[in-house]
């Protein structure tokens, strides 16, 4: 027992044995945390080729679609059924943009959302579409579509029943991108349906006055096989990043606390101000995490 | 804690100007990142924008505190750069 008290005074209280400096502080320590932290970042990325993406974000079509009609459930509104059409059209719609290097709405050569859904093969009387780039969890991109007016509009609209995922990763603008559309509608009914078949295309009826489908800024999730991997390594390497700050800043409070207690001069680096770059890093990571992308 | 409090705020006074410039870049470093949102090189850009000024605003210090040693600014650069990896790991 005083053994194992010893080892924890040395490694994280300063004291004579340790030069009066928390071991868990020493150059050789702090250069061992970096050669695993070198090593953590080049197997994740040698693990993760056989991973679902290959890309670092934790989005799934089937945690977008949850989080979808959980909005819908707690708005009382009734939940949409997952359309296997407008998945196959968001991920047209994403492979497009990377294809033709664009974020928009409508792709340069004039290309609607709609042109994709009824390349589907989904007759539609009301579509719409949200777009979202580089989110790193599908909870964070689902809230991102939720603080945008439009966007909220198109996940609350009542009169869409169906809608579709894909999530899609290449490169944008020279840039490794994830791209996640989501794409709502509501199947043409019979009666429309005839209507149509005696009316021009351009004047067939669509989801509001303009006769265009409703278009949000929001996300679109690309249909494809999710094979989950049995460890996420995306979220273990978050996890990781978590405790080792935390780690780092408790033996820094430690250290600093017992060197104030004993009133311990030192010449090394100030421990104060590794507290506030960590604080900040912990800031910035927290943000990268919950709004690191786009929506549009 | 009464130590530690005192301990604070006599480094804080003593070096009022070093931890004001440090606490504003720490400001800026987020408010930089919420223009950034978008793209993950600029994240990362600006994430290694502040470490890079973490290790000069180190030997800034300790250099005006006649304090400068190489092994001061080591332990500056190797926390930086731990730092640095841990997020490269999260954003690609």
């Amino acid at each position: 027992m005083e053994r194992i008290t010893g080892f924890f005074r040395h490694f994280f209280t300063p004291n004579e044995n340790n030069n009066y400096r928390a071991k868990a502080l020493h150059h050789d320590y702090l250069s061992c945390y970096l050669v695993i932290a070198l090593l953590l970042v080049f197997s994740f990325k040698k693990v993760n080729i056989h991973n679902v993406l290959g890309f670092a974000t934790d989005i799934s079509v089937n945690k977008l679609f949850e989080l979808t009609n959980s909005e819908r459930t707690k708005n009382n509104l009734p939940a949409l059924t997952y359309n296997e059409k407008l998945s196959e059209a968001a991920y047209q719609k994403g492979q497009d943009m990377f294809r033709k290097n664009y974020w928009a709405h409508y792709a340069p050569d004039g290309k609607a959302p709609w042109d994709f859904i009824l390349g589907s093969g989904y007759q539609y009387e009301y579509a719409g579409e949200n777009l979202a780039k580089n989110f790193l969890f599908s909870r964070a991109v689902v809230d991102g579509w939720m603080n945008s007016a439009s966007h909220k509009q198109n996940i609350l609209r009542s009169d869409y029943t169906d809608v579709g995922f894909a999530v899609v990763n290449g490169v944008l603008n020279g840039e490794e991108t994830t791209l996640v559309v989501q794409m709502f509608g509501k199947p043409l009914s019979n009666a429309v349906a005839q209507i149509k078949t005696e009316t021009p295309p351009e004047e067939q009826t669509h989801g509001n006055a303009a006769g265009h489908p409703i278009i949000n800024n929001q996300p679109m999730v690309l249909s494809q096989k999710e094979t989950k991997p049995k460890i996420n390594l995306f979220n273990l390497s978050v996890d990781m990043t978590y405790i080792f700050i935390f780690a780092l800043l408790s033996v820094l409070l430690i250290d600093f606390y017992v060197a104030s207690r004993m009133k311990i001069i030192r010449l090394g680096g100030k421990n104060l101000a590794h507290f506030i770059f960590l604080i900040f890093i912990l800031a910035g990571i927290s943000f990268i995490i919950s709004r690191s992308g786009l929506i549009l | 804690m009464k130590h530690l409090l005192k301990t604070v705020t006599h480094e804080i006074k003593k070096n009022l100007l070093d931890y004001l410039i440090l606490l504003t870049a720490g400001i800026l470093f987020i408010v930089l990142l919420q223009f950034l949102s978008g793209s993950k090189i600029l994240l990362f850009t600006a994430v290694l924008v502040f470490t890079s000024f973490y290790i000069l605003w180190g030997i800034y210090h300790h250099a005006m505190t006649k304090t400068l040693r190489f092994k001061n600014v080591l332990e500056y650069v190797l926390i930086a750069f731990i730092i640095l990896f841990l997020i490269e790991a999260i954003l690609f």
